[in-house]
């Protein structure tokens, strides 16, 4: 698989203050122990992963931090440097809606800031702010559209927009570019990176994809139902991480090629040699 | 009770049809007024929401709410509100803590109490007789007190609605995500159910318990197929609603039609959504 993202991720801060801390988090559904006492810190400003196979319960232990699924043990969540509750922008992994809903991207953008109805229309200083928010995610086109008529990548950025614009302090997202192509997870990912780095935001992400992971996270959890390992990903994406957890991996990650406090992949796009 | 004579005899004056001379059709066209925005504003709602069973479930516990009013000797005017808020409620509660599927949770309510009142009801043949009144509906007999129940729920809806549209639109888009993004989710269904019931339970008056949910259904279909955005489907969904009800009243009246108005109520919003489907089609075609 192509690796879609520039190679300009930081390497995992160890001293950096904790934004979330998961404490022996266990969720049991329908008897079965989908989370078992998973122990894991998010670093406050960095970009942190949750890697892991199918059913390893990395979704339900973000929806157990949304305080959607019912779990033992404690998730903390810091507070911010003021002392107020710390505010959560969250992209999902695919938005399951009614796509026959004819409520426009702009609408959407704004019927979580404006308390007036939207059948009186939308506020200039809503509908402004929105644009703005688009525009921050290369989707400032996209606007007047229907949302059910975009497609998987603008709706996936349409969704980091409304999530941005919650200001928030920490970012969450569940496979943001699962489904979404080549062009589209590299756009999604510039843009994801450039805004972490402006806002300075706390980012946490389940993926699927080692390469996106190598690229841009700063610290990663690996989980199968338990955490594996945790830390820089240089440390933590060894063949011997990645064959615990994933059983036989891709070979993505060429533990070799990452330089200091650098990661990256053995794609094509990063070697510069053409594929084989 | 304040006298409604003068708001009565506006409606000859803005409608002059010979049909609505009658004190009955008057009462009739006011209560109508009042149900159609309601019953469209919640409709829109039901649609995102997919609520559809939730309010047919409603408006089948009419039956036991009447005969909750025969067991305990009410009025009931009363307890089929009551009850319908009960159930309502209830069924809400369960939605949000039960691993089952909201399908499966509202038909367990749904068949609970559908069999209480068939149960009661059945005692006495006839109690049993008048409950054809429930199923088929009559908006001809509705009282002034109607009205003015009507009137406060018009009122408590709607400010509701002018609260609450927008939020009610990002839960029904997903709920999940309108929590991470600070929308009290758990508030705003337990205050839509209990409002939709009260609706429901209103117009199973107007429409009876078999046309409630083509009630709700209909004017927001429509309006899914004629706008163009969240904010003008409302409108579509009143105007539809509103149509569809003076023209099914005055078209019942007619010597030659003769129909119960229920029914012709949506009759009429059946054709108003057929056209609004061509409508659509042909904005497809040329989209394509």
């Amino acid at each position: 698989m192509a690796c879609a993202c520039p190679k300009h991720a930081r390497s995992s801060v160890a001293s950096s203050p904790v934004a979330v801390a998961f404490e022996e988090v266990t969720v049991v559904l329908g008897g079965v122990h989908v989370l078992d006492g998973v122990t894991a810190s998010v670093p406050a400003g960095g970009s942190t992963a949750i890697v892991g196979p199918n059913g390893a319960g990395k979704t339900t232990l973000l929806l157990a931090l949304l305080g959607q699924v019912r779990h033992r043990g404690h998730i903390r969540v810091s507070g911010t440097a003021d002392g107020r509750r710390p505010r959560i922008g969250y992209v999902p992994q695919r938005l399951a809606f009614d796509r026959g809903l004819p409520m426009t991207v702009s609408e959407f953008m704004v019927m979580g800031w404006q308390r007036l109805p939207l059948w009186f229309g939308q506020r200039r200083e809503a509908a402004v702010r929105a644009r703005e928010l688009l525009a921050e995610v290369q989707a400032e086109a996209l606007c007047g559209r229907r949302l059910g008529a975009l497609s998987g990548g603008e709706l996936q950025r349409v969704l980091l927009a409304l999530a941005l614009g919650q200001t928030p302090d920490l970012l969450v997202m569940d496979e943001p570019a699962a489904g979404v192509d080549f062009h589209g997870e590299l756009v999604f990912c510039e843009i994801l990176e450039r805004q972490r780095r402006q806002r300075g935001f706390t980012q946490l992400m389940v993926s699927h994809d080692l390469a996106t992971v190598t690229h841009h996270a700063t610290h990663v959890i690996c989980l199968n139902r338990r955490v594996a390992a945790e830390g820089p990903p240089r440390e933590v994406l060894t063949t011997e991480n990645l064959t615990a957890v994933f059983g036989l991996h891709m070979g993505l990650v060429d533990r070799r090629a990452m330089p200091d406090g650098k990661t990256q992949c053995s794609s094509s796009c990063c070697t510069g040699k053409p594929d084989a | 009770m304040p006298d409604l004579t003068p708001l009565y005899s506006l409606v000859p004056k803005a409608l002059p049809f010979e049909c609505l001379e009658a004190r009955f059709m008057q009462r009739a066209l006011v209560g109508l007024l009042l149900l159609a925005p309601m019953s469209a504003a919640m409709g829109v709602q039901v649609v995102n929401f997919r609520m559809a069973f939730f309010a047919d479930a409603i408006s089948h516990s009419a039956f036991a709410g009447v005969a909750l009013g025969l067991l305990l000797s009410l009025d009931p005017h009363w307890t089929m509100p009551a009850f319908a808020l009960l159930v309502g409620l209830t069924i809400m509660a369960a939605q949000r803590r039960s691993a089952l599927s909201s399908d499966t949770v509202i038909g367990v309510f749904f068949s609970a109490v559908v069999a209480f009142g068939i149960a009661v009801v059945s005692r006495d043949r006839n109690v049993a007789r008048d409950m054809q009144r429930f199923l088929y509906g009559d908006i001809l007999t509705v009282s002034d007190r109607d009205i003015l129940c009507l009137a406060l729920l018009f009122l408590v809806l709607m400010v509701f609605e002018s609260w609450s549209y927008n939020r009610l639109l990002y839960i029904g888009l997903n709920p999940i995500l309108a929590e991470a993004h600070q929308v009290r989710v758990g508030p705003y269904q337990y205050l839509y159910a209990g409002l939709l019931s009260l609706v429901v339970i209103f117009s199973v008056w107007a429409v009876g318990v078999l046309l409630v949910t083509a009630l709700l259904i209909l004017p927001a279909a429509t309006a899914r197929n004629l706008a163009r955005s969240a904010g003008s489907m409302f409108w579509w969904a009143l105007l539809t609603s509103v149509v569809s009800a003076l023209c099914g009243l005055l078209l019942s009246a007619q010597d030659w039609a003769g129909t119960a108005t229920g029914a012709s109520i949506i009759l009429v919003a059946f054709v108003g959504f057929a056209l609004s489907a061509g409508v659509a089609v042909l904005r497809g075609q040329r989209a394509a």
